[in-house]
């Protein structure tokens, strides 16, 4: 059988050159390996950042059901429990489909198979319960069962992080998140999520031994010095029965490489700017080519497709040239701030506006009161009024499109967020729920709504069960530290709120500019 | 440094062995490998077999002399097991025409002393219970074995190393050049001269361009040549097995995986220096398998390889001093890691003018005449 | 061009010796050190001493592990060695499934 397009990986690239080629006239087919198409969106059910053309605050598994109708709709034929075990000459391919081998043929082929978890050995590592953090994520919201009761992560990339934050919601204790760096790899907001909660960030600390006979009943860090050193004597013990790792991925590139595409030494394929390998006509996209967010990828795979169907005659070059104008200005957008590939080994001191970066943020995985009021999204008043806690460039702007009162400013995409008092904040919540770092705030204190000497303080709260209204519990600080009693006013959950629930708790006026989480006692 | 007394082209088995049977003698040997990897070419890529049954008149003496005198105390001469087996070659056949072919390989190999015989299904199944009842019967050689080709080229590898043997990887090597009638310097593609009192070449098929510059022709193609490897299995059968039809080829390693060889037919037909699979050949050699051991089917292919061998016009190799200074070793046509002990031997002997161990005068170089 | 004449020194065993690192085979640290100390300098001519990577997952989860071992023993960076060859089937895959090929319908 024989198409114009074949791609290899039904994940967030594969499916979305899909359906860019599908677009363009192509006959395409999806080939992927699993049972259900997504790849890895299926599993992150957190917001992505960006902006409303990368598909911020949707989650990804809304992004996947969108990128399937998407497909579905443009007659795109997915070939799934399809693993490709050869790509060979003439831009072949061998499929295993159920208890078959069948050949494919096809003008034009994008690779778009991912990347695979970096695992790290040490003392243990073979114990059951050692598992990359990938895996944890897909045993929770793939298979909806839980890992493991008491977790510590290794890793404080973005995939630590974010992955550290659906085991605290899958109802796992996380004991710590540790880290070899020196600094948190990933987002400051990703981070601040967590230590609230009361997780504690080790950084320069690394896995010494887990321990256990038959599966892991604890785990021993110790820190290291500028040279990954162990020093001696700083060893710190957890019971746990779950490490996770979350220490890089590495681009699934074998199928290119069997191919014979020309490889760099950090094991991606060499493309040219549209993904084109060294073979022509063949393409790779997302992780594959490099590993970065699943926004880039979805791009990164249009792009590709819009190539594939320009060298095939589908479009012309002009309305190509159009084309991969949009998404190339679509990708380099992400492709800005600190966190971008290029940046990745920079010291991280200022924002692109000149505030310092908080160290505490980077250090111990939330911000200062001292250095939180810098910001300019924080501006403590009277009446009710958004507190914006985001203090790093990150390409991302959904606080900015939702505000129905315009309330709130955002420069360029990766721009810190602004609080412009002259605007008229209703309190509608919409900021909250939308950002994906979580890391907007209401604060309250209109008289009439809110007792006097006391403030509102909304919430985003993404765990079950929520509280019940007017639940007695505790205010807790940034570091997760508690403050003093509290207890919940309102709770909100709507359509609107893009399943982020808004839980409102009640507490004196002093705290208004601390109290960032709260749980029930 | 000093010139060395012997450079080798090549770090395959054969020129390993060699390199490791000079060191011996005491002799300084250089080894110049165009590939970054040692023994990359065929003797990392065959099926392994170590076998006499089958040979052409001219080799046999050589695969004898090596199973008596050398396979059985390699590993503990080298200091690395290389995995060798001596529990017999079944070559399998399923129709009369098979059979046929069958007697006539075991009357030549017979006439030259070698204990082999047919053997019907019966006896064939109680050597090897796995056979498919389609099988009518085989021929048997009790002394037949295999070995592990990938640590006996690094077995060799090592061995000589810890000899003293100097090996460089990574030299392209394009001709050899005489000084005052001798072979005598070896020069690479970045201009690079080594010179040596005595120049092996063992390169294998790269053998031929660079004795082309010394006038020496080797007729010889290249053959793809394609192998799976399959998962781990319980010990299931020892034996080396071959068909009359050569369809397939294979053993169980000691590791418990099974290497097979298979063909397709379109060896002859691929891109030349590429060493990819083809998309067709894992699935015929499945087929050809499992047509004469149904219980392999279920057993799961991890990995697959192909590599070229160096075929002759007549398919044995060269094995001489061919010109002053020249000992030359290739176009081994595909069976050279089973006599790979002795050639090592006789290279070394003929490179160290020593009177050779069995006599090497089939494979000169000068044998091929046109054939009328 | 690498003249394998080149030392590396002796072999001195080391505390994380026993760490294994290819799970599927079962090969440690302490013999990926050695075998690089016998001359094997890079993953190809490691993995066909040992074995390491050539098991049922295929080298997906050491192979960057044996690489930065090996790496670490002659003092090169990691990515300076070439990773494995990869080969068909890309997920192992059973002999009479490769058998029964479907070439179109």
């Amino acid at each position: 059988m024989s198409f114009d397009l074949m791609v290899i990986g039904a994940g967030p690239a594969g499916l979305s050159a899909a359906a860019e080629a599908a677009s363009h006239g192509l006959k395409v087919a999806v080939f992927d390996e699993n049972a259900l198409p997504g790849g890895q969106l299926f599993k992150q059910i957190h917001k992505f950042f960006g902006s409303k053309e990368h598909k911020a605050k949707m989650r990804g598994i809304d992004i996947g059901i969108e990128l399937l109708e998407e497909t579905d709709s443009l007659g795109v034929k997915v070939f799934l429990n399809s693993p490709v075990v050869g790509l060979y000459k003439n831009r072949e391919i061998v499929v295993r489909q159920k208890e078959t081998v069948r050949h494919f043929k096809a003008d034009s082929i994008i690779v778009a198979t991912g990347a695979s978890e970096n695992l790290l050995p040490f003392d243990g590592w073979t114990l059951p319960g050692v598992m990359g953090a990938g895996a944890a994520q897909t045993m929770m919201n793939i298979n909806r069962v839980k890992p493991g009761n008491r977790v510590l992560m290794l890793g404080s990339g973005n995939v630590g992080l974010v992955v550290g934050f659906q085991l605290l919601q899958a109802g796992c204790e996380l004991v710590a998140i540790a880290d070899a760096a020196p600094r948190i790899g990933g987002y400051g907001v990703h981070a601040s999520k967590l230590t609230r909660t009361g997780v504690p960030f080790y950084l320069s600390h690394t896995i010494m031994r887990a321990e256990g006979r038959e599966n892991v009943t604890g785990v021993v860090i110790g820190q290291v010095d500028e040279n990954w050193q162990h020093i001696p004597d700083t060893e710190k013990h957890f019971e746990v029965d779950t490490i996770c790792l979350a220490v890089g991925l590495s681009p699934s590139a074998q199928l290119l490489k069997m191919a014979g595409c020309k490889m760099s030494q950090n094991g991606t394929p060499v493309c040219d700017k549209s993904g084109e390998t060294s073979l022509y006509n063949i393409f790779a996209a997302g992780d594959v080519s490099g590993i970065e967010e699943a926004s880039s990828a979805m791009i990164e795979g249009r792009i590709s497709a819009a190539a594939a169907a320009k060298k095939l005659g589908f479009i012309s070059e002009k309305s190509f040239q159009k084309r991969s104008g949009e998404l190339d200005a679509a990708l380099s957008e992400l492709r800005q701030g600190m966190f971008a590939p290029q940046n990745r080994n920079a010291p991280l001191e200022k924002t692109d506006e000149g505030f310092n970066i908080s160290k505490s943020l980077l250090k111990k995985g939330y911000i200062t009161e001292e250095e939180i009021s810098e910001y300019p999204g924080f501006k403590p008043g009277a009446g009710i009024r958004p507190v914006i806690e985001c203090t790093q460039n990150i390409p991302c702007d959904p606080c900015r499109d939702i505000c129905p009162k315009g309330c709130i400013k955002v420069e360029n995409i990766v721009s810190l967020p602004v609080y412009d008092e002259n605007t008229n904040c209703t309190g509608c919540g919409l900021c909250v729920a939308a950002c994906p770092g979580q890391a907007i705030f209401l604060t309250d204190d209109r008289p009439g709504k809110v007792e006097e000497g006391k403030v509102a303080i909304t919430i985003p709260y993404e765990f079950l069960p929520l509280p019940e209204k007017v639940g007695p519990g505790m205010a807790y600080d940034r570091s997760g530290a508690p403050l003093c009693p509290a207890y919940v006013s309102k709770i909100q959950e709507s359509a609107f709120l893009g399943k982020t629930p808004l839980v409102t708790f009640v507490v004196p006026k002093n705290m208004a500019m601390r109290a960032r989480f709260w749980k029930a006692v | 440094m000093n010139n060395p007394d012997v450079i080798i082209i090549g770090s395959g088995v054969i020129g390993n062995a060699t390199a490791y049977n000079l060191a011996k003698r005491g002799l300084s040997v250089t080894v110049l490998e165009k590939s970054p990897i040692i023994g990359d070419g065929g003797s990392s890529r065959n099926g392994g077999g170590v076998r006499q049954s089958g040979r052409h008149p001219a080799e046999l003496p050589l695969a004898m002399y090596a199973i008596k005198n050398l396979w059985p105390g390699l590993s503990d001469e080298l200091g690395t097991d290389v995995e060798y087996c001596q529990k017999g070659n079944l070559r399998l056949g399923k129709t009369k025409e098979h059979l046929d072919i069958l007697k006539g390989l075991v009357k030549s190999n017979t006439a030259q002393n070698l204990d082999m015989r047919m053997i019907d299904y019966k006896e064939a199944r109680e050597i090897c219970p796995y056979l498919s009842e389609e099988v009518k019967g085989a021929s048997w050689c009790a002394t037949d074995g295999h070995a592990n080709p990938m640590l006996a080229t690094l077995a060799y590898y090592k061995a000589a190393r810890r000899l003293g043997v100097r090996f460089i990887t990574g030299v392209d090597v394009v001709t050899l050049r005489k000084i005052r009638g001798r072979i005598a310097q070896v020069c690479t593609a970045d201009g690079t001269v080594y010179n040596a009192g005595q120049i092996v070449v063992a390169a294998g098929y790269e053998s031929r361009k660079i004795l082309s510059s010394v006038g020496i022709d080797i007729p010889m193609s290249q053959l793809l040549m394609e192998c799976i490897v399959t998962e781990e299995a319980p010990p299931m059968f020892e034996q080396m097995l071959g068909t009359a039809m050569a369809d397939f080829y294979g053993h169980q390693s000691k590791h418990g995986s099974f290497v097979f060889g298979g063909a397709h037919g379109f060896e002859p037909f691929a891109t030349a220096g590429d060493v990819q699979t083809s998309s067709i050949g894992t699935s015929s050699t499945c087929r050809a398998i499992i047509g004469y051991f149904p219980a392999l089917q279920h057993l799961k292919i991890v990995r697959t390889w192909a590599g070229w061998l160096d075929d002759c016009a007549d398919h044995i190799p060269v094995i001489e001093n061919a010109l002053p200074g020249l000992t030359v070793g290739c176009a081994f046509s595909g069976h050279g890691f089973g006599i790979s002990p002795v050639v090592g031997v006789l290279l070394a002997e003929l490179a160290a003018g020593e009177q050779t161990t069995l006599d090497v005068s089939a494979f000169k170089h000068d044998r091929f005449k046109a054939k009328i | 061009m690498t003249d394998r004449q080149y030392i590396i020194g002796e072999f001195s065993p080391a505390s994380d010796d026993d760490l294994i690192i290819c799970r599927c085979e079962e090969i440690t640290k302490g013999e990926i050190r050695r075998a690089v100390f016998d001359g094997m300098f890079n993953i190809c001519e490691v993995r066909r001493l040992l074995r390491c990577g050539m098991g049922l997952c295929q080298g997906l989860t050491c192979g960057r592990l044996v690489k930065s071992v090996i790496a670490g023993e002659i003092g090169l960076s990691a990515t300076a060695l070439e990773d494995a060859t990869a080969r068909a089937p890309m997920r192992p895959t059973e002999m009479f499934i490769f058998a029964k090929e479907v070439t179109d319908e």
